[in-house]
């Protein structure tokens, strides 16, 4: 009696794992599904999602997207691979590399005839770039590939932001030089040193924090009127690379941040505080002024400082360059980044199902129900064609509860940007004018006006057509210390880390900033400059088809 | 202090009642003479402890008012013992996360499988580990102790695991680490305490090592099984990296404390250098300190809640020793 | 006593009770004993104590001879009519050798990954070996010294604090009377140990804050500072507010199995410190402290052989680039160099000596252990 029992109990065990084990591979009628990985954090859709369960009637593939959580992307792809188990789909991010090496990708150009969509997603240049050593392409960029043309009102990038009451409060003055804006920022601290919350204000602030530290490094080659290369200056007529870290612009800048330090215009906690708490003061609306992307800080923090009513608070980009007379480049068109992408793994038992969900993905209607969401429920159309949205969509449309229920992105999956296929909409909401100036705030709007903008874009220089090595942030972010030059961006990232925020807080700055060279120059930085020149000539090459 | 009541329900309660009737007995006698050293020593004890207790408890009362206050004013800093806007939308995000059912079903199977489990496994190994004259006492005491230093790495263990068919599977949170050397340790200790004579009676009257591990170790030692059942289970209700390396996609194998971590690390996730300048499209994705607040809260309250009713188990001791003891 | 007496001994178990085993017997029977007073609502004396008194005041060199009596392992040798007695516990133990072999040895032929170049791909048969290279990199990287330095350094910083702090809870909370707020304090103090790291450090920071910080509020208001300091700024304090945080989330935590041994002590050990004149603080300096001594030490010698797993959560989450060469630790290290550029030699290489450094400090602490006749791990 008790042995059977005990067997009953065995056997439904097995049974519910077993069923645990079905779940992942369900073939439920027709629709297939796919696993997907995506090394980079991000939230999980829920089940019954409104738009997946649209684009699965519409492409018979629903895919199961998994983040990552708690490790690194090398790590979670170092697992993978040891233990050679992969989803179907990845973006691998870091861990790009490590995949191709470990041959766990297969190649998108060996599949692809039958999906003018994914071989026209491309220009044959472009798809060159993307290619291996061994000729192949392994991912699918996703990012950077507009269609028609770049539409956003909103400068998603670097500037130096500042409060539209500072500007208010001098009069709309021009301010184009580093000296202009920090003028600017004291005589505003000076007049108005406390907040309306009765706290002190923040003059200007840093954010120092791990990778995130290219708020307090970058800067000079924005001042010295270059695009944002990352890693270093290459000189549009001479096509050199240049270093822009011991350049007389990059010390005339640390100085001036040395000086207003010591002026007590810099947040004394800027080296040591963490990302949370930098968007912590910036919600407050204390922070007057600083350097960032906008896609760091602004879509949690000025959200923020709206919620809290404090409308003169937000802020608008402005083009800081050294001194009067070099251009700005601080807004660019959208960078095809060739660094990475999605992947098929050799894991994926249906690699033709794959491409052709990848395919249909590209097509009008899904691509206006992955940013736009279901007609009539997260969108209207008026008799033009125009798509709107009302109040109570656009609250929708950035509420975690709702979005997770109801909007289905794929984000990491190819997608057009700039304006939708039906050439009349942007490829989302919030690049759509009509909706940005539906949400603009009277303070911005009369900011703008002042300056000779309608949108925040206008406040800057129109972009330039990206230069063919552009950007260069894409090779070096690929660097590793198995070649001299990655090994000395390693270190070069690593002194640089450490010695800059002393050099603005040090009480002499000369005698400190010569200590920070001696060390810098340890790293063999011209090993580093001619690996960067060699991608330079390569990409040259490559896009004048040689 | 109430008085002790006359009834005796269970041995556990006679243990609690015991000490109860003991404090009783002593404060009748400090009445009798007011020490000043003792009543210095009361008063700073008091001090002591009353400020530990308000440093312990402030930041749980901060994470509790932040989970109940508005996501963006939460961003804005400054909020302390109560909400300053109060929401209850946190935690209607939380609970609508919908591997929540999930990951508190497995949560909760597997806290409860491998409390039963692993207790009852280490404690039968700690019960042959006790009897002294066993010959190889010494030496599985000492293989079990060096599992605690010994660590072969992330990759060798998930190719075992992957070897054993326990990746992508329930059992792979249950099996593995049965046997922790420090419970065993204790377990161990504890019944080497107890008078070898309890053991040898039985066995002249012919019964074997299951029957005594069973009929007779097993009920003495509840206090110290409710101690290391605890440790158990809190070990398990807060394991997510097993989850993470092992069942990461499988959706029906996920539990709480991953699902938790999935909404703490988005922020925190070490993103290296490639983000600083590329994917600029994408916004980056992070979870308000509120929601943060809110899961905290939801995954480690039922454990909380558990541990009072655990604790009074605890009125029995137990210490710990050696490989020879 | 020969070693042929205490054989003897052994046959005849009645006999060979130590001093310490008839205590215990003595307990349970005093247990009973006065349940059965209680029962009766009266507090009568027993006969016992005077033996117990006596027990407890045995000189050290008395106690650790019988303890020395009660450690000495009973003579068995290993024959095959042992093992035929025997078979019954022999048979319930293979298991256990054959599950601790496979899931905590097995694993560690992982190891020759350290000794090779280490490629996915290839595999670990398919690797090439590269001998003691991969040690001779880690060991010729200035910021694995440092990384091993501030690892070493914070777990001790780590292991004292905890102890003490755990220590001292423990004996304060046995100290009060009154149950609501003995059991309200115990179930506050363990409440941090639930919290994760991100969460705790959070805290951590908002306490340590230049920007209204409650400890830089306080130091300034008593004029311990002028100005709000920066506590992240001073590589000197990192080690230190790791210490700290570390006691807060876990000293209620820690505290739990001390409370329980607490428990343990036979409370007649008090009544006899009572007639000695001792006060509180006397009966807990003199009759609990030494009453969960051989807990302690027990402990202590399992977390020395731990020092090094101090973890990296907390480190990476606290630190900033100004103070990185006090806050890496050998785990950031491997994250960083290790699987951060694809090296799985590095990582494995790390663990070994992380393994090798452990086994030695506990076999010091052992050794120390012994020639001072405390409690000992094996």
């Amino acid at each position: 009696m008790k042995k059977t029992s005990t067997r009953l109990l065995a056997i439904m065990l097995a049974v519910t794992l077993l069923s645990g084990l079905m779940a992942g591979c369900d073939v439920l009628g027709k629709e297939k599904t796919f696993e997907m990985f995506i090394a980079m954090p991000g939230t999980e859709l829920n089940e019954g999602n409104k738009a997946q369960e649209k684009i699965a009637e519409i492409t018979g593939v629903k895919v199961k997207e998994t983040w990552l959580t708690g490790q690194t992307a090398e790590e979670a792809i170092g697992v993978m691979v040891a233990a050679k188990d992969y989803p179907d789909f990845i973006e691998a991010s870091d861990g790009y590399q490590i995949m191709v090496d470990a041959g766990a990708l297969i190649a998108i150009d060996e599949h692809w005839d039958k999906y003018p969509n994914i071989k026209n997603y491309l220009t044959e240049e472009q798809w060159n770039m993307c290619r291996k050593e061994d000729g192949h392409i392994y991912a699918i960029p996703q990012f950077g590939i507009v269609n028609d043309r770049d539409v956003s009102p909103i400068h998603n990038d670097e500037a130096w932001w500042i409060q539209t009451r500072v500007l208010k409060w001098a009069g709309y003055p021009e301010v184009t030089t580093l000296d202009d804006y920090f003028k600017l920022i004291e005589d505003y601290a000076a007049a108005n040193p406390t907040h309306v919350d009765g706290t002190d204000i923040i003059p200007y602030t840093i954010l120092c924090e791990d990778w995130r530290y290219y708020c307090l490094e970058n800067p000079p080659l924005f001042l010295a009127g270059s695009p944002n290369d990352g890693s270093v200056i290459v000189d549009p007529e001479t096509r050199q690379v240049i270093d822009y870290n011991t350049t007389d612009i990059a010390k005339d800048y640390f100085k001036k941040l040395n000086e207003e330090y010591h002026k007590g215009m810099i947040d004394p906690e800027f080296f040591s505080q963490s990302y949370d708490e930098y968007i912590a003061k910036i919600s407050t609306g204390r922070v007057l002024g600083f350097v960032d992307q906008f896609w760091n800080w602004g879509y949690t923090a000025q959200d923020a400082i709206k919620a809290a009513g404090l409308t003169d608070c937000t802020y608008v980009p402005l083009g800081i360059v050294a001194e009067p007379g070099i251009e700005e480049r601080y807004h660019n068109e959208p960078v095809l980044d060739v660094s990475g992408g999605l992947s098929i793994t050799t894991s994926c038992k249906d690699i033709d199902g794959a491409m052709k969900f990848i395919s249909d993905l590209l097509t009008e209607e899904v691509l206006t129900l992955r940013f736009w969401g279901i007609e009539g429920v997260d969108y209207l159309v008026d008799d033009d064609g125009l798509f709107y949205r009302t109040e109570e969509m656009r609250a929708n449309a950035i509420d975690a509860n709702y979005k997770a229920d109801n909007l289905c992105p794929y984000a990491y999956f190819p997608q057009y940007e700039g304006m939708n296929l039906d050439g009349k909409n942007a490829w989302r909401p919030d690049n759509q004018p009509s909706e940005f100036f539906e949400d603009l705030l009277p303070e911005v709007k009369e900011c703008l006006e002042a300056y000779g903008a309608k949108t925040y874009v206008e406040m800057l220089n129109p972009s330039k057509p990206n230069e063919p090595w552009f950007p260069m942030w894409s090779f070096s972010n690929d660097l590793t210390t198995d070649t001299p030059g990655g090994m000395a961006w390693a270190k070069m990232t690593e002194t640089k880390h450490e010695w800059l925020p002393r050099v603005v807080m040090a009480d002499d700055f000369e005698a400190e900033w010569e200590e920070y060279l001696e060390v810098y120059y340890r790293a063999d930085i011209d090993a580093f400059l001619a690996e960067m020149q060699a991608e330079v000539d390569r990409r040259i090459a490559v896009a004048e088809g040689n | 202090m109430k008085k002790p009541e006359l009834e005796v329900k269970n041995d556990m309660q006679n243990e609690e009642l015991e000490v109860d009737t003991r404090v009783f007995v002593r404060r009748k006698k400090g009445l009798k003479r007011l020490n000043p050293s003792d009543v210095i020593f009361v008063v700073i004890n008091t001090l002591i402890l009353s400020f530990a207790v308000a440093v312990t408890l402030y930041p749980i009362l901060n994470t509790l008012a932040v989970s109940f206050n508005d996501g963006l004013d939460a961003l804005r800093g400054g909020i302390y013992l109560l909400p300053r806007k109060l929401s209850f939308k946190n935690y209607e995000t939380v609970f609508n996360m919908n591997n929540l059912l999930t990951g508190a079903r497995n949560s909760v199977l597997r806290t409860v499988i491998a409390s039963v489990l692993h207790l009852s496994v280490t404690a039968l190994l700690a019960y042959v580990l006790s009897v002294k004259e066993f010959v190889f006492r010494k030496h599985v005491s000492l293989f079990y102790v060096l599992t605690m230093y010994v660590n072969a790495g992330l990759i060798p263990i998930f190719l075992l695991f992957r070897e054993l068919g326990l990746t992508n599977t329930f059992a792979v949170y249950i099996i593995p680490g049965m046997v922790a050397a420090f419970n065993l340790l204790v377990l161990r200790t504890y019944m080497s305490s107890l008078p070898d004579s309890l053991r040898e009676s039985a066995q002249i009257d012919g019964a074997n090592h299951l029957t005594i591990f069973w009929k007779i170790y097993a009920p003495i030692c509840k206090p110290v099984f409710a101690t290391i059942a605890l440790f158990i289970a809190v070990f398990h209700w807060s394991s997510w990296f097993d989850n993470m390396i092992y069942n990461p996609r499988n959706r029906e194998l996920t539990t709480l404390q991953y699902e938790l971590m999935k909404l703490l690390s988005s922020v925190t996730s070490q993103t290296s250098s490639g983000s600083a300048y590329g994917k600029s499209t994408q916004s980056v994705a992070i979870t308000p300190t509120s929601i943060r607040a809110a899961a905290t809260i939801v995954t480690s309250m039922p454990i909380v809640v558990l541990y009072p009713f655990l604790q009074r188990y605890f009125i029995t001791g137990l210490t710990i020793g050696g490989v020879k003891e | 006593m020969t070693d042929k007496d205490k054989e003897k001994d052994n046959r005849t178990p009645e006999e060979k009770k130590t001093a310490e085993e008839l205590a215990v017997e003595m307990k349970v029977a005093s247990i009973k004993r006065r349940q059965l007073a209680y029962s009766s609502d009266s507090s009568s004396g027993n006969p016992e104590k005077t033996k117990e008194e006596l027990a407890a005041r045995l000189s050290w060199k008395e106690k650790r001879k019988l303890k020395a009596e009660r450690l000495a392992e009973p003579k068995v040798e290993l024959n095959r009519r042992t093992l035929r007695r025997q078979k019954e516990l022999l048979l319930i133990t293979i298991p256990f050798v054959l599950y601790g072999f496979i899931f905590y040895y097995l694993p560690l032929g992982g190891w020759i990954m350290a000794f090779q170049d280490y490629e996915p791909k290839d595999g670990l048969l398919g690797s090439e070996f590269v001998g003691l290279d991969v040690f001779r990199y880690i060991f010729g990287e200035e910021s694995f010294l440092y990384a091993f330095r501030n690892t070493l350094a914070m777990g001790v910083i780590n292991l004292v604090l905890s102890f003490v702090f755990a220590i001292g809870f423990a004996l304060l909370l046995n100290e009060v009377r009154l149950r609501g707020p003995k059991k309200f304090a115990q179930t506050v103090s363990y409440l941090p140990h639930f919290l994760s790291w991100i969460i705790v450090v959070g805290i951590v920071r908002d306490m340590l804050s230049m920007d209204h910080g409650i400890v830089n509020d306080l130091l300034v208001r008593f004029d311990i500072l002028d100005k709000p300091m920066n506590f992240f700024s001073k590589p000197d304090l990192f080690w230190w507010i790791v210490g700290f945080s570390n006691v807060w989330k876990e000293t209620g935590w820690n505290s739990i199995i001390y409370l329980a041994a607490i428990t343990a002590i036979n409370p007649e050990m008090y009544e006899a410190a009572a007639l000695d004149g001792a006060g509180r603080f006397g009966k807990m300096w003199h009759v609990t402290l030494p009453g969960i001594k051989p807990t302690i030490f027990i402990l202590l010698m399992i977390n020395i052989g731990n020092v090094l797993n101090v973890g990296f959560e907390i480190q990476y989450l606290l630190t900033n680039a100004m103070i990185k060469k006090v806050s890496e630790t050998i785990d950031i290290w491997v994250l960083y160099w290790g699987i951060g550029q694809g090296d799985f030699s590095v990582g494995t290489a790390a663990g070994i000596f992380k393994s090798v450094v452990s086994i030695i400090l506990i076999y010091l602490a052992n050794s120390a252990a012994k020639a001072t006749g405390e409690e000992r791990l094996f």
